[in-house]
């Protein structure tokens, strides 16, 4: 016995007890949800059944109803557009963001940090700002867009089926750049500049420094940013409930808000689930990314 | 003998801040020219400035006959190493050998070849396919010169290319810059903040401070006719003793200041009366036989190398010696001590340039 309280207090036992409290707090709040979910989605589940554990174990059957319902697919492609226009637009706004800021001009830090502002606000303030930003009658995006002459009559977006996913990634576009931009200012700004100078008096030009030796040395924080993008655009639910809701008809309706919407709103909490471990599939796809290109950090 | 590199009347500002001062320098072909000064005295912006990597705020540079004022890098033609060796960390050894090469659109075929050739020259062949973080200092160090010597540039500049090894590679590799050096013909600049390097390496060695040029000249005029004081205490290892000191009324004989006065004679005439400050090099102070000692020196400490006994005197200002061989002396002991009137340097106090006799 005393041996274990010295062990706890200089020795290897302190070293598992450090590691054991986080562990333990990941593995109760994180992962018995994670397995509860699991488990839910190989059983029938109903309002009567949802205080016990012990329900009718029914195989895959959950998968192969949701499989043949007719808005399935369409919302996974939605999920699938929604993902990678987000990503793609954070990407190439905060790429194009931190390499203007890394010129360094008078104040370029300073704002900078400002463009922190969107990434800090909650997604329900953001929600409603832009709600109104593309508000079809006296939206001011309506506004820009008409009196440019880019359009002659007003665009619905929140209403119009073929616009509301676009008005949703648009808004989260706007959200996630900033993290972008700061996570590829980091990425950049650890490149030694000796490598540019280098390459400069090697003969490259802008383009070729650019392709050669800017790239190539951020491959890790893209890696990083990219699954992150997918992590973060796959958990975006705050935009969909504020300005669209998922209508009209599931237009803009996403994997993560059905998966809300069947499991509490229409307490088919089997069907919730089912959704929820095939999206698990992807952010542990992603998460795994995320590892490896954080562990393969190239410095020389 | 072809000018490679001329620099007439540079200056370099930044803001308001005077970083180099009418610097007028020529670097003939295949010459090896060492700059060297303490830190933030403008060689290391001298050498950006010749590569492109800072502007100069005034006057021309030639490299080759052409005027390279607002030229970028990439078309000078010039190669670089770097003092960190800036290998890209994301290539093997051969391609970084061969990047420039590729930038230019040399075939691969013909890019791998060049790098095979340079790899043998330089000790790299075995090491080739090899990422720049599993090699050791002095590996990454010859990867960084044979990047530069692929090219075939008008010139290589060195940015204090050995500070990061240890010091018995940079003496190995002291060497192997300068066979390298002549085996290619090349036009070498190099920086350094260690004189040693400087003299043992250079043709012509460039003293700067403050963004000045001091002096400039092979390294055994430097090291027998420093211009002034400065240079006098930069150039040699250990350095020059200065001593203040009163020229006698007979205009021949100098009364030192060494916390008492001693008098010695002088080779040539001097105005009487003149303050100057003697420059004496711990190597020409030697031990004299009894009754022929020009000063009495008392001793502070004691340091025995084995090839040489370095004494520091008990003096103000205190005076270091390198006596040849060993000579049993101990703190409090008086060492008689002579030289030769030639090795004597004189400085004038107030301006503090070297005084020509009359």
């Amino acid at each position: 016995m005393r041996k274990i309280i010295s062990s706890l207090t200089d020795g290897r036992g302190f070293d598992i007890g450090l590691v054991a409290l986080p562990l333990g707090f990941l593995f109760l709040m994180s992962g018995l949800p994670l397995l509860y979910n699991v488990l839910m989605s190989f059983q029938e589940v109903d309002m009567f059944s949802l205080g016990s554990f012990v329900r009718p174990f029914v195989g895959f059957s959950n998968y192969v109803a949701l499989f043949s319902e007719p808005e399935t697919w369409p919302i996974f492609a939605n999920t699938a557009i929604f993902v990678t226009a987000s990503i793609a637009g954070q990407f190439a706004l905060g790429f194009g963001l931190a390499l203007f800021f890394w010129v360094n001009f008078p104040g370029a830090s300073w704002l900078r940090g400002l463009f922190l502002v969107s990434w800090v606000m909650p997604g329900l303030v953001v929600g409603a700002v832009w709600n109104w930003m593309l508000s079809g009658d006296f939206g001011v995006i309506n506004f820009l867009l008409r009196e440019s002459g880019i359009i002659s009559g007003n665009i619905f977006w929140r209403s119009d089926p073929s616009y509301a996913l676009w008005a949703v990634i648009l808004a989260n576009i706007w959200l996630g750049t900033s993290f972008n931009m700061i996570l590829l200012s980091v990425g950049l700004s650890s490149i030694p500049d000796d490598l540019f100078e280098a390459a400069e008096l090697d003969g490259a030009n802008v383009w070729q420094r650019f392709y050669t030796i800017t790239l190539p040395m951020m491959r890790s924080s893209i890696g990083a940013i990219v699954s992150l993008g997918l992590i973060f655009t796959l958990q975006q639910f705050d935009l969909f409930a504020a300005i669209t809701s998922g209508g009209p008809n599931n237009a803009s309706n996403v994997a993560q808000y059905w998966a809300w919407d069947l499991s509490f709103r229409q307490y088919d909490f089997a069907r919730g689930a089912t959704i929820s471990v095939i999206m698990i599939v992807f952010v542990m796809f992603a998460s795994v990314v995320y590892v490896r290109s954080t562990k393969q950090e190239v410095r020389g | 003998m072809t000018q490679q590199i001329e620099l007439s009347g540079v200056n370099k500002y930044y803001g308001a801040y005077h970083a180099l001062r009418d610097i007028d320098l020529s670097i003939r072909k295949g010459a090896f020219v060492a700059l060297v000064g303490p830190s933030g005295c403008g060689k290391s912006t001298l050498l950006r400035s010749l590569a492109g990597l800072e502007s100069i705020s005034s006057g021309d540079l030639i490299i080759a006959g052409e005027k390279m004022n607002g030229v970028p890098p990439r078309k000078r033609d010039l190669a670089m190493v770097f003092q960190s060796y800036a290998l890209y960390p994301h290539m093997t050894v051969e391609q970084n050998l061969t990047y420039s090469l590729r930038i230019r659109g040399v075939k691969k075929a013909e890019a791998k070849k060049a790098a095979d050739e340079v790899a043998a020259t330089t000790g790299l062949s075995i090491l080739l396919h090899r990422y720049p973080r599993e090699l050791s200092g002095g590996q990454r160090q010859r990867v960084a010169m044979s990047r530069a010597i692929i090219r075939n540039p008008k010139a290589f500049l060195f940015d204090e290319p050995l500070s990061n090894l240890d010091a018995a590679l940079r003496v190995h590799m002291r060497k192997e810059i300068r066979m390298l050096h002549d085996r290619l013909g090349a036009t070498s600049v190099y920086v350094t903040h260690d004189q040693v390097e400087a003299m043992t390496m250079a043709d012509h060695v460039v003293v700067m401070r403050s963004g000045l040029i001091e002096q400039q000249g092979a390294p055994l005029d430097l090291y027998d006719r420093p211009v002034n004081r400065f240079v006098a205490g930069f150039i040699g290892s250990p350095a020059m003793n200065f001593v203040p000191a009163k020229v006698g009324a007979d205009g021949e004989t100098l009364v030192v200041d060494l916390g008492g006065p001693q008098t010695i004679r002088m080779a040539r005439p001097l105005q009487p009366g003149l303050n100057v400050i003697v420059g004496l090099r711990p190597e020409h102070l030697l031990p004299a036989e009894a009754g022929r000692a020009l000063l009495h020196l008392p001793v502070a400490s004691v340091e025995n190398t084995g090839a040489a006994t370095h004494v520091t005197t008990a003096t103000t200002p205190e005076l270091t010696l390198v006596l040849n061989g060993r000579i049993p002396l101990s703190p409090a002991d008086s060492v008689p001590i002579t030289f030769d009137a030639a090795h004597l340097h004189l400085f004038d106090a107030k301006t503090e340039m070297r005084l020509v006799p009359a």
